[in-house]
């Protein structure tokens, strides 16, 4: 567990150095909230039941268009070619690159939730289920994004078609995680276990699929 | 090279021997539609240095990345039952942080030592103590290369370092310490090869495999 570990505290050591990163993001997911009341008029009753949505779509938009870079500088640099060779391997790579992305990218953002949700007007009694749904949801979309950034590595215009692969598969993440946030029958509702099972499934996945992707990468496109 | 068809007929009677050598037998590599490498044996001991030549395109850095097991052969086998160590064009440091921590991350995750005074002495092989606390990315090309080569101090012993252009952009003294560590490496038991257009470990009389290039 030692080289896992060690993999993390790279990245968290790399993202502190770059943590003006950190705030272009943060000041993204604020911007794309406070433009859709600007864009819909100052209507209670059509703004009220949007505070939600608006919050994940922010959220989704934010967390992954972080993500093209995940691997190319690790690329770039060599780093890969290391991790290859050494006790760690390229699956648990992947897996410690989400981790330390949601620890700098999601986390963040879900500290910002509360505020949003302030500044959209969401009763006090949905904040528990929203912060909820959307801590899952986050660590789900960073796990796709880790898909999403691995299979686009290497090729060219990365970043729009990890776009174009990623966001449809975003979509289970969106609607149970949506109706699991607006659930009015307590926190563990029906919606966010199935939030949990996609989360699940793609924590399982996620990590061999980057890693094959990677292999592959290398191999077409490499030195 | 009389050494060499020494070893292959010894290699012959004992097949399977378990000692800490590198076997390539038949190998080919495609890069994309183009066969790089066709038909290559290669055999190396315990202790051996041998120096990858030939031109431009030959493929030295995909013989070497496919030893790593960066790329897949198309055909033959490689064993090499030793850790290995490869060095490549890239350094595999990240310009955002200190070699220092380069160094040490790069130690955690091969699971090698990583006590303060293990990396203040592999840090110290190539001197670079004095930049070592830098953030990389304002470093010149030499001194990442020495940063990069400080790994080969954390090796172990029977290891396999693979060199790609080791020399390339590293002033004399330090192209002196680097002769100097791969030579005790090799004595210590361990293999290098290397890739290399300079001088490389002259001293020791390094074994030569040349790879001749596609003619077209």
């Amino acid at each position: 567990m030692k080289p896992f570990f060690a993999q993390i505290e790279r990245d968290l050591l790399i993202a502190w150095q770059n943590r003006q990163d950190l705030g272009v993001m943060l000041v993204f997911f604020v911007i794309i909230i406070a433009l859709f009341p600007l864009a819909i008029g100052a209507n209670a009753s059509v703004l009220d039941p949007l505070g939600v949505p608006v919050i994940w779509i922010a959220a989704l938009l934010a967390i992954l268009a972080g993500f093209d870079r995940l691997f190319a500088q690790d690329v770039r640099d060599g780093w890969l070619d290391q991790i290859a060779l050494s006790q760690l391997g390229l699956g648990w790579y992947a897996l410690a690159k989400a981790i330390s992305h949601w620890l700098t990218a999601g986390l963040p953002l879900l500290i910002m939730t509360p505020l949003m949700a302030m500044m959209l007007n969401i009763p006090l009694q949905q904040w528990p289920p929203l912060l909820i749904a959307l801590l899952i949801g986050s660590m789900g979309l960073t796990l796709l994004g880790v898909i999403g950034a691995a299979l686009a590595e290497g090729a060219r215009r990365g970043t729009a078609l990890m776009a174009l692969l990623i966001l449809p598969l975003a979509v289970p993440l969106l609607i149970f995680g949506t109706l699991a946030s607006q659930s009015d029958r307590g926190i563990i509702s029906p919606h966010l276990m199935l939030l949990g099972a996609v989360f699940a499934l793609l924590l399982a996945l996620a990590p061999l699929v980057a890693a094959s992707a990677l292999e592959i990468g290398e191999t077409e496109t490499g030195l | 090279m009389t050494n060499n068809d020494h070893i292959k007929t010894a290699r012959k009677a004992a097949p399977n021997t378990a000692d800490h050598s590198l076997q390539i037998n038949q190998l080919s590599v495609l890069r994309g539609m183009v066969l790089v490498i066709s038909n290559l044996s290669h055999q190396q001991n315990a202790g051996d240095i041998c120096c990858l030549t030939g031109p431009n395109g030959a493929g030295k850095s995909t013989l070497l990345r496919t030893i790593a097991g960066r790329l897949p052969a198309a055909g033959g086998h490689i064993a090499c039952p030793v850790p290995i160590i490869y060095v490549g064009h890239t350094d595999g440091l990240s310009g955002a942080i200190s070699g220092r921590e380069n160094l040490t991350g790069w130690a955690k995750i091969n699971g090698f030592s990583t006590t303060e005074t293990a990396i203040d002495t592999a840090l110290s092989s190539f001197a670079t103590n004095r930049f070592a606390d830098l953030p990389v990315r304002v470093l010149s090309r030499g001194q990442r290369r020495r940063l990069a080569l400080a790994r080969l101090a954390l090796a172990p012993a029977d290891s396999l370092l693979l060199l790609d252009e080791p020399n390339a952009g590293l002033d004399q003294a330090s192209s002196r310490i680097l002769d100097d560590i791969v030579q005790k490496h090799a004595m210590a038991g361990g293999m290098v090869l290397a890739a290399t257009h300079l001088d490389f470990a002259a001293a020791a009389k390094p074994r030569s495999l040349h790879l001749p290039g596609l003619v077209t």
